[in-house]
C-alpha cells in the first residue's frame, strides 16, 4: 500500500525533481547487472568512435531512474505501466534532472498517470514518457 | 497550433487531460489544435470539453513530405481524398497546392530540424512556391533550430506561427500563436493564417529555455 | 525498398518467433535497482520479505533471435533503440525462471531526424513457472533508412 493516498494527490502536482547518478561508475554498475556491456555505454572514446558525443546511458536505465523517482515520491505505490521514448542520447557523466508531474486521475481505478521527462543541463528533453501508477 | 493526442502513434496524451492542464496551470491560451501524425481525426467531437473548459479545440493533421513535416489546416473530405495523408514521401509542392485548392493552408513545421524540417531542403533544392507560413517557434525544437526557422522566414518573407508540438500533457502551451481576431472555427483559423495578423509567441518556453 | 511495409506487416505482425527461458538472479535485481536509485527496500534489500525485481527488470532480456529467421536482411548498425514500454502484472522473485516469448507486434514507417525510419515493435511476454504473466515489454526499434 502506498504511503501517499490517492485522495491527497492533485492533478498537475509536480513530483520532487531528482538529480540521478549517471556517472561512469554507476552506469558501469548498471551495465554489469544487466549484461549490457557494449563499449558505447562504458567508454567515452569508444562511443565517439561510433559517432556519439560520448558514452550514453542505457535507455532502460533512464527508464529505471524515472521509476525510482516515482517510488521515492510515493513509497509502496504500484507502477503498472511505464513507457519511455529515447528522444536523444543521455550522456554518461552529465548532470540531468528527472521531472515528473501528475497528468491524470482516474477515480474508478484509483490510478494516476504521470508525465516523465529527463532533461539535460541545457534543459533539452532527452527521455520522455508516461507512467500509470496505483496508489 | 501543433499538438498530438493518443490518436498519434507516439503520443499518450488524452485531450481531456490537455484541457485540465491548461485550466489547472493557467496556460495563457484560448484553445489548441490537434494535429495528428499522418491522419485526420474526423470522428472525435470535443464540444463538451470545449464547453466545460472554455477552450476552442480544433483539428488539423501533420503530414510528411520531401521537404519535411507539414501542418495542414482546414482538412475536409475533398482534401483527404486528394492525397494520401498516411504516406511519408509526399511532395510538398503537391500538398501545398492540393490543400489550397481544397480551401485549407499548409504550414511546414519545425523547419530548422534535421531532415524533417524544411530549411535544409530549401538550401539544397530551393524554395517551394505557394508556401506562405511556416512554424517559426516549435516547442520541441532544440538548440538554434527555432532561430534558424526565424531566419528562413525572414529570408523568404514567410509569416510565422508558434506550436507546442506536445506529445505529453505537460508540454501543451509551450509555444502559441497570438491572433488579432478571435478564432472560433477551422475556417476562421485558415482565413486568419492567410490574412497575416498574428505572431508566434513563447508561453512556458521551448526546449532548453525552462 | 525491396519489400513494402504492407507486405512486411502481413507477413510478420503477430508472428511468435522465439521462446527462451531466463532466470531472474538476485544480484542482478539488486544491481539494476540500486544503480537506478531505487530507495524501496523491496527492490534493494534481498532479505526484505517482499523482495522482487525492479518494475522494468525484464526490459534487459533478449530472446535467442531478435527477428524471425526469414526476416529480410538489413544493416543491423542502422538500428536505433527508440524506446520501451513495460506493462507490469505481478512480482518476479529471485531465482524464478521466466519464459519469454517474442513476437513482432507492429511495423510502420515514418520520417524523423534520422530520415526515413522503419519502426519494428518487438513484444516480449514473460510468464513465470506457474504460467502467470509477469510483464509485457514492447521495444520500439528504428531501422534508419528502412529496408533498402
Amino acid at each position: 500500500m502506498s504511503a501517499r493516498r490517492y485522495e491527497d494527490v492533485e492533478f498537475g502536482e509536480d513530483l520532487p525533481e531528482v538529480l540521478p547518478d549517471v556517472g561512469m561508475v554507476n552506469v558501469k554498475r548498471f551495465c554489469h547487472a544487466t549484461g549490457m556491456l557494449a563499449a558505447r555505454f562504458m567508454d567515452h572514446e569508444a562511443a565517439k568512435q561510433e559517432q556519439l558525443p560520448g558514452a550514453i546511458v542505457p535507455g532502460i536505465m533512464s527508464q529505471g531512474l524515472l521509476v525510482a523517482a516515482i517510488h521515492t515520491w510515493a513509497p509502496g505505490c504500484v507502477v503498472h505501466f511505464v513507457d519511455t521514448v529515447f528522444r536523444a542520447p543521455l550522456l554518461v557523466d552529465s548532470h540531468p534532472i528527472c521531472r515528473a508531474v501528475v497528468t491524470d486521475k482516474d477515480d474508478d481505478t484509483r490510478r494516476i498517470e504521470i508525465d516523465l521527462t529527463i532533461v539535460n543541463e541545457a534543459g533539452e528533453t532527452r527521455v520522455m514518457g508516461t507512467a500509470k501508477v496505483e496508489l | 497550433m501543433h499538438n498530438h493526442s493518443v490518436m498519434s502513434d507516439d503520443s499518450r496524451a488524452k485531450v481531456e487531460n490537455y484541457c485540465q492542464w491548461v485550466h489547472k496551470r493557467g496556460v495563457p491560451i484560448d484553445g489548441f489544435v490537434l494535429s495528428e501524425h499522418r491522419k485526420f481525426d474526423f470522428e472525435s467531437d470535443y464540444r463538451s470539453l470545449e464547453d466545460e473548459y472554455g477552450l476552442r479545440i480544433l483539428k488539423a493533421a501533420e503530414v510528411e513530405t520531401d521537404y519535411g513535416h507539414v501542418l495542414v489546416y482546414g482538412v475536409n473530405e475533398d482534401m483527404y481524398a486528394a492525397f494520401d495523408f498516411s504516406a511519408i514521401r509526399l511532395s510538398l509542392a503537391e500538398v501545398v497546392n492540393e490543400v489550397a485548392r481544397c480551401g485549407g493552408i499548409a504550414v511546414p513545421c519545425h523547419p530548422g530540424r534535421t531532415r524533417v524540417g524544411m530549411l535544409a531542403h530549401v538550401r539544397d533544392r530551393g524554395p517551394v512556391e505557394g508556401v506562405e507560413v511556416i512554424e517559426t517557434l516549435n516547442g520541441g525544437s532544440r538548440g538554434t533550430e527555432n532561430d534558424e526557422a526565424g531566419g528562413l522566414a525572414q529570408e523568404y518573407g514567410y509569416r510565422g506561427i508558434g506550436g507546442s508540438d506536445a506529445h505529453i500533457v505537460s508540454h501543451i502551451g509551450r509555444c502559441a500563436t497570438r491572433f488579432a481576431d478571435p478564432i472560433e472555427t477551422v475556417e476562421d483559423l485558415v482565413e486568419a493564417l492567410r490574412g497575416g495578423d498574428y505572431q508566434a509567441i513563447h508561453t512556458t518556453g521551448t526546449e532548453g529555455e525552462r | 525498398m525491396a519489400i513494402g511495409v504492407d507486405e512486411l506487416r502481413s507477413r510478420y505482425v503477430g508472428m511468435v518467433f522465439d521462446s527462451v527461458e531466463v532466470q531472474a538472479l538476485r544480484d542482478e535485481m539488486v544491481g539494476f535497482a540500486s544503480a537506478c536509485g531505487e530507495t524501496e527496500p523491496c527492490y534493494i534489500d534481498p532479505d526484505h520479505e517482499d523482495f522482487q525485481a525492479p518494475v522494468n527488470f525484464t526490459t534487459k532480456y533478449h530472446g535467442a533471435r531478435m527477428l524471425p529467421d526469414d526476416f529480410p536482411e538489413f544493416d543491423r548498425r542502422a538500428m536505433i533503440d527508440a524506446g520501451k514500454a513495460i506493462t507490469w502484472h505481478r512480482p518476479i522473485r529471485a531465482g524464478e525462471t521466466l519464459t519469454a516469448r517474442s513476437q513482432i507486434y507492429d511495423i510502420y514507417e515514418k520520417t524523423g531526424r534520422s530520415g526515413v525510419m522503419l519502426f519494428l515493435v518487438h513484444r516480449m511476454e514473460f510468464t513465470n513457472e506457474g504460467g502467470e504473466l509477469t510483464s509485457v515489454v514492447d521495444w520500439r526499434l528504428i531501422l534508419r533508412g528502412g529496408l533498402s
